[in-house]
């Protein structure tokens, strides 16, 4: 049997185990049912066909948008007049704080400006300005809060819920819930940034314990997706009667089983992958751009090694938004990547040099974001799609101790949301006068979590999967929805 | 065991007569009557409406004396008695955090009231009938894991079906749902089943035919006997194994560094596997081996992730401990007793009768183990063990003529004495002085101005006062500050730099680059004389080391004197301290001690190598000791807990300092036994999860009250019991298993079964599956003959790696016979997976895969049908059809077909496949074999 397929119903076979029990006194069993869990009904011979959400989703979709090396929500989005105006002072109760890499220096503005955005009069810095454009889009959360300083476990955090390796991730859950709208795409595509995999690799990505069906498969506008070209030994003619050789030795196979719903699904799996491999090369196929749609989103940059690195980004930007429009169900957008040439060179890992290598970062990621945005919102895709903008943890208003940089901070961090279902030119959530803590409506990557699996109309307490006994979710034993954000 | 255990229960009795100090005549007792009149009234009005007869919030209930004494899920006791500051019910009601006050809504207590509640407490928390009540409170359960294994008679059946009592309990059950078995399945279908089920790999052509030609009664017998005895057995069921344990060669988390030493415990576990050896043996040697002469299989103990990115920041770093110690107690918990521990470190478990203590007894068994390299003491062959011990006599001998040398060197007078006018000696790695005129101090501050490279490293900063006492001391009150430590280093802590230890594995490393300070801070002003420091006491070291620095003193906040600093020290650096007293030997004396210097170095890298050091786990003697932390987390530490067994099922009647050695081994003992009811279930129920594809219990990682109940029950404890009746032999077991007529039934499926029980649970076919990525490799390069079946050893890599601080790993696109060895024998690297067959739900050690789940997606026949590796294999195949079957495409195709299904291809098989090979070559032909479904699937 397929173990995913035909999963046992929980309360029925918890039901037949209940003559068993009758724990004297010290333990009792619970008695509420309201988080019994909803099992996606997965056909074996397509596991990523559409399935409908537990109620009427706001969004068909997520685009994620994940920056690694943890953003400074100081230096973009989380304007604080008091740390300005306190710039160069002590930070009251800092003396004997140790944060990551050790003691904090003095309070330290942003070395950029902020402004005010759009109707909604946002303060957004000049590290952003095309993101700042759009502030009336974006549904801000400042008061999010993370449980590790470190970022691995902080990158693994806000992709699975979980600090440690080993759960689903985000996207994983998603299509496990929801399947695809497009069978000839995978239902989950992650986009890594130019540079590399991001600091938790494969984990963003990774099924965990859900089956194989449900991980991301990984592809971005320079790198194509793996093993999906015809090898050159074949021609086209070969290729093609060979799939059909294949194909009718397993049906004629089949004729010994027949109902046989694993082996079925052997066979429509080859299906999908001869669908697959001329769909994917034309999804990721950017030719047809037209060139004021490469401009807008800065992939025709070129003259220096940043200019080339946003071209490159921006390519992937082009192609996730690509996927979006053929329904592919979740689309991961990397920015920044594992640490390489040291800290903060090829992430948002700003310790040291911040101002220095923050520059090259907005570069690279600001215009052809916000151009993805617009893009999505210009095609009407924002309608049915969620923009996630995230990151592992925020940073301190602080510089560190004898650096010119911020250490790790997961006490306030900001991220936004866009698109279906949320408020627009809206801010939720505040840290305290310098941007150090989450002070008002804190919340957790926990609810961050909940409320987009909300969005896509999931029950963060009832999706969940049987593994080693327990029954696993997405927000663990946590996450409450965030109403607020919400239309 | 009896349940529990008397011993349990007298302990349990006495620790709750000393908590409450029960009364005997209870009716007299002047405080009972204060708790009836003046306690339970308001315990009533605030707290029965969620804690009382009609609703009991957290399971707690506060009407009666059992609810009172047995608290809520939070697993704190409510009462302390003489204690009711401490007492959770006290801290719950004056609570002012609005998340953990109580009640949470509606009128708070008075002032009065609370003020009886904590009278009620300290003059003892009286309670009527708490005697009686302490009796009903030890954990019970009736559910049928916990429950000591009866061995069943096996049905009396008049049958056809069957030959060995599996079948008669099979026969039963299908019987009982008025169904058959099926038929025996064709002899090729058979032996090919046998040998993917226990090898992982299909039979060779000869094999088959010796089988096929084999008329003998006895002849499957004989062959499972074969294939039992053969070690690719071994290789498949370690690799089970490995599931269960989370094994993987890397750490995980962002660095991911490469364990290169971990393969020696999946070479333990396939020798095991092949040696037949008795499971409690292999349980007690992975829990307790350095005990037992097997070193290597601690492994088993620290196989998990490691997060070895660590910070200065004191929180996290016991968090991460915290999840150390949770990886092993939970693996330990599901791989050999079938339970889900994790659930229980925050509160008591919901579902199984495991208390939150119950998880802190278990993470105290394994609180001395580390995560590290250890060496091998039983790789030592007699020559090898002869060696080291040489090796270290030798070094000992060595050490002691240095010593000699150093000695008559410390006799001769200082040469230049330190101070004004004279130069003084340069700077040293190992130990610098700074003397000053006395003064009064509260700090002392040493700023790094200059150093020979990279981050400064000081192993130690002492300050002396005149009476040569060092106050710096974190145990005489010195406190350090810094300002910044390189993060990251477990062995590199602020907290070392005035610890007393010495050495490189005890310091503070500044995080820029020749600039930083560190401070110390004294308890009260004290007269300093004299600094010491130095960048490595032992003199192993020298990088690091500060070349220019000042030393100030404050005696007043924020107001400091210089008082001394590296002026006036000659330039350069003083060799090494260590080596100061070479200057003080005569020219011979001198030549002789820098020999033995160089000797003792070689001899110790001799040790090491020959010693085998590998990721085996470090064990401290005398662990610290473990306290059940409140709601899991690591700053609330509650009462400490002794190492034990799970109270329902007994105790180990450890103290709470027992040494490390005693924990480990006692516990191993408690699992080990044939009284452990989980113990012997938990393994045959796997050994039928693998032979079948399917438990018995279908989760084979929770017999708990949340796990499936077994589908033959009485077949289970048959089993269990047999096992040990049969001295825990797992290959007899599975002989057993496979010499069945319920193993030997034909696949085929039947309408009329599958309506009633379309997953195949009643046994009526032998149900057909996906094979798993690791067989489906192997048998690929077993039919190309490519396959390389050396054994043991470092793993092979299917993955490229770039080393930088942390690892990168990119899927290979070029292979070389380097990789053609059985996936067993894979470098397995967490969170990456190889390019072709990670897509078959191949596990990466994140977490225990007791059950691997069985897609099958359009990656998977990309990764089959394009991928750089199946077309390699193919061509290698290729050849081996040529040569072994010639230039006919119709003795191709019958060679082919034998070496993948085991079978000659029928007459349609053979034309089309023959039409395809002279239309598009063989190289399709063999392609397409590669990726059908009978390849791929086992039936």
């Amino acid at each position: 049997m397929h173990p995913f397929l035909n999963r046992r119903n929980f309360l029925g076979h918890t039901a037949t185990g209940l003559g068993g029990i009758a724990l004297a006194h010290l333990l009792g069993r619970e008695q509420a049912s309201a988080k019994t869990p909803i099992r996606p009904n997965i056909q074996p011979a397509n596991p990523n066909a559409p399935r409908l959400p537990h109620f009427e989703a706001r969004a068909k979709r997520v685009l994620m948008i994940f920056c690694s090396g943890a953003v400074s929500q100081i230096d973009t989005f989380d304007y604080k007049p008091e740390l300005i105006k306190r710039h160069g002072q002590p930070m009251p109760g800092a003396e004997g704080l140790v944060t990551f890499q050790g003691q904090q220096g003095n309070l330290t503005k942003s070395p950029w400006e902020f402004r005010p955005k759009g109707q909604s009069g946002k303060m957004v810095s000049d590290l952003v300005p095309h993101l700042g454009a759009l502030a009336d889009e974006m549904c801000f959360i400042h008061s999010l809060t993370g449980k590790t300083n470190t970022h691995g476990p902080g990158e693994n955090f806000m992709a699975t819920g979980f600090t440690l390796d080993g759960f689903p991730s985000m996207g994983a859950w998603a299509t496990y819930a929801l399947g695809s709208e497009n069978d000839e795409l995978p239902a989950y595509v992650a986009v890594p940034d130019p540079r590399g995999a991001p600091q938790s690799a494969g984990n963003f990505w990774g099924p965990g314990f859900l089956p194989a069906a449900f991980q991301g498969t990984d592809f971005n506008a320079t790198q194509p997706l793996r093993n999906l070209s015809r090898p050159s030994a074949f021609s086209p003619a070969t290729d093609r009667a060979t799939r059909e050789f294949l194909a009718t030795l397993n049906r004629h196979h089949l004729e010994k089983f027949p109902g046989d719903s694993e082996l079925a699904a052997r066979i429509s799996s080859y299906e999908l992958a001869a669908r697959m491999q001329l769909s994917v090369p034309e999804v990721a196929d950017l030719s047809s751009e037209p060139k004021h749609i490469l401009k807008m989103y800065g992939a025709d940059a070129a003259g220096n090694p940043v200019q080339d690195l946003k071209a490159a980004y921006a390519r992937n930007c082009i192609l996730a938004r690509r996927l979006v429009e053929k329904g592919v169900r979740f689309v991961q957008v990397f920015n920044g990547a594992y640490q390489t040439g040291g800290e903060g060179v090829s992430n948002w890992d700003g310790h040291k040099a911040l101002e220095e290598q923050y520059v090259k970062h907005g570069i690279v990621m600001d215009q052809p974001t916000a151009a993805l945005l617009t893009d999505l919102k210009q095609r009407g895709l924002l309608a049915d799609t969620l923009v996630v903008w995230c990151t592992e943890f925020g940073r301190m208003p602080t510089f560190q101790k004898g650096a010119s940089g911020r250490d790790h901070n997961p006490s306030g961090f900001t991220a936004w949301l866009a698109g279906a279902g949320v408020k627009k030119g809206f801010s939720y959530g505040a840290t305290d006068e310098f941007g150090y803590k989450a002070v008002e409506n804190v919340a957790t990557v926990y609810d961050f979590h909940a409320t987009i699996l909300d969005v896509l109309g999931l029950n963060h307490e009832q999706l969940s999967f049987y593994h080693n006994g327990i029954e696993r979710r997405l927000t663990d034993v946590h996450g409450k929805v965030i109403r607020e954000m919400l239309l | 065991m009896p349940l529990p255990s008397p011993t349990a229960l007298r302990r349990l009795f006495s620790a709750l007569a000393a908590l409450l100090a029960l009364p005997l005549a209870q009716a007299q007792n002047p405080d009972l009557n204060f708790y009836q009149k003046s306690v339970r009234p308001i315990l009533e009005e605030h707290c029965f409406d969620c804690h009382g007869p009609d609703k009991q919030k957290n399971k707690l209930r506060l009407d009666t004396t059992l609810g009172i004494l047995k608290g809520g899920e939070s697993g704190e006791p409510l009462l302390l008695a003489g204690h009711s500051a401490e007492s959770y019910l006290l801290k719950r009601v004056t609570s002012k955090n609005p998340k953990e006050m109580m009640p949470p809504k509606g009128a708070r207590l008075g002032e009065a009231q609370v003020q009886i509640l904590r009278q009620w407490i300290d003059s003892g928390g009286q309670l009527p009938g708490a005697q009686e009540a302490a009796g009903e409170l030890r954990i019970k359960t009736t559910h049928w894991s916990f429950q000591p294994v009866q061995r069943p008679t096996p049905p009396a059946l008049e049958a056809s079906f069957g030959n060995n009592a599996i079948d008669r309990f099979v026969l039963e059950k299908l019987r009982q749902e008025g169904l058959q078995p099926s038929p025996r399945a064709e002899p090729r279908t058979l032996i090919r089943r046998l040998y993917l089920v226990m090898h992982g790999m299909p039979p060779t052509p000869a094999e088959v035919e010796e089988y096929i030609a084999d008329k003998d009664p006895d002849a499957w017998e004989r062959l499972v006997d074969r294939v039992l005895a053969s070690p690719r057995y071994g290789e498949r069921w370690a690799r089970h194994w490995m599931d269960v344990v989370r094994y993987a060669d890397t750490d995980g988390f962002e660095r991911n560094a490469e364990r290169k030493s971990a393969y020696p415990y999946r070479d333990y576990l396939i020798e095991s596997f092949n040696a037949d050896k008795p499971y409690p043996q292999f349980i007690k040697e992975q829990l307790a081996g350095d005990m037992l002469g097997t070193d290597r299989a601690t492994g088993f103990l620290v196989a998990g992730p490691y997060d070895s990115v660590k910070s200065g920041d004191p929180n996290l770093t016991l968090m991460q401990r915290q999840e150390e110690l949770a990886d092993m107690v939970n693996t330990t918990g599901t791989a050999f007793l079938g339970l889900t521990m994790g659930c229980a470190r925050c509160h008591n478990h919901k579902f199984d009768p495991i208390l939150q203590k119950d998880y802190y007894a278990m993470q105290a068994v394994f609180a001395g183990v580390q995560m590290g390299e250890r060496p091998l003491r039983e790789m030592l062959d007699a020559p090898k063990r002869e060696a080291v011990v040489a090796l270290k006599a030798q070094e000992q001998r060595q050490k002691s003529e240095l010593e000699v040398l150093k000695r008559k060197a410390a006799s001769v007078p200082e040469p230049v004495a330190a101070g004004k006018g004279n130069e003084r000696p340069a700077v040293s790695a190992a130990r610098n002085e700074d003397a000053f005129e006395p003064r009064e101090a509260s700090a002392i501050r040493f700023t790094i101005l200059a150093t020979n490279g990279a981050e400064a490293c000081l192993d130690e900063l002492e300050v002396f006062d005149a009476e040569g006492r060092n106050v710096a001391l974190a145990a005489n009150g010195g406190k350090a500050s810094a300002s910044g430590t390189l993060p990251g280093y477990a062995i590199h802590q602020l907290a070392h730099l005035n610890d007393g230890k010495f050495g490189n594995a005890h310091s503070w490393i500044a995080n820029s680059k020749g600039t930083g300070w560190v401070q110390i801070d004294f308890p009260a002003k004290v007269r300093v004389a004299k600094v010491v420091w130095g960048r490595d006491r032992n003199a192993l070291l020298s990088d690091r080391l500060v070349t220019q620095y000042k030393i100030e003193a404050s005696s007043e906040p924020g107001q400091w004197q210089q008082v001394g600093s590296s002026e006036g020290r000659r330039a350069g650096i003083n060799p090494s301290g260590a080596n100061a007293f070479l200057a003080k030997l005569s020219p011979q004396d001198g030549a002789a001690a820098r020999k033995l210097q160089a000797d003792i170095l070689t001899i110790q890298e001799q040790i090491t190598a020959a010693e085998h050091s590998a990721w085996v786990g470090k064990f401290a003697a005398n662990p610290v000791r473990t306290h059940r932390l409140y709601r899991g987390e690591p700053l609330q530490q509650r009462e400490a807990v002794a190492p034990d067994a799970l109270s329902v099922l007994g105790t180990l009647g450890l103290d709470v300092d027992a040494p490390d050695a005693q924990r480990r081994m006692k516990f191993a003992e408690w699992v080990a036994s044939a009284d452990n009811p989980l113990t012997s279930r938990v393994l045959v129920n796997r050994l039928w999860h693998y032979v079948f594809g399917n438990g018995l219990v279908d989760t084979p990682s929770d017999l708990g009250l949340n796990g499936s109940r077994p589908t033959h029950p009485e077949l289970l404890d048959w089993l269990a019991d047999e096992f040990v009746q049969r001295g825990w032999s797992i290959k007899q077991m599975q002989r057993l298993l496979l010499l069945s007529a319920t193993f030997q039934q034909g696949s085929a499926p039947r309408p009329d079964a599958q309506k009633r029980d379309a997953d195949g649970r009643l046994l009526w076919r032998y149900t057909p599956r996906r094979l798993e990525a690791e067989a489906i490799r192997d048998s690929m390069l077993a039919v190309s003959g490519a396959l390389d079946l050396k054994m043991g050893g470092a793993g092979f890599y299917l993955l490229d790696v770039v080393r930088e601080n942390v690892r990168h790993y990119f899927p290979k696109e070029k292979y070389t016979p380097e990789e053609y060895r059985r996936m067993v024998y894979l470098f397995r690297v967490r969170a990456a997976q190889d390019g072709v067959f990670g897509a078959f739900d191949c596990p990466d050690g994140g977490s225990v895969m007791a059950k691997r789940s069985r897609s099958n997606t359009p990656l998977q026949a990309l990764n089959l049908f394009n991928s750089t590796f199946v077309g390699g294999q193919g061509e290698i195949l290729l050849q081996r059809l040529q040569a072994e079957a010639g230039a006919q495409s119709e003795e191709q195709v019958q060679l082919a077909f034998r070496l993948f299904y085991a079978r000659p291809p029928d007459a349609y098989e053979l034309e089309r496949s023959q039409a395809l090979i002279q239309e598009h070559g063989l190289l399709s032909f063999v392609r397409a074999l590669y990726n059908t479904s009978e390849f791929l699937f086992v039936f």
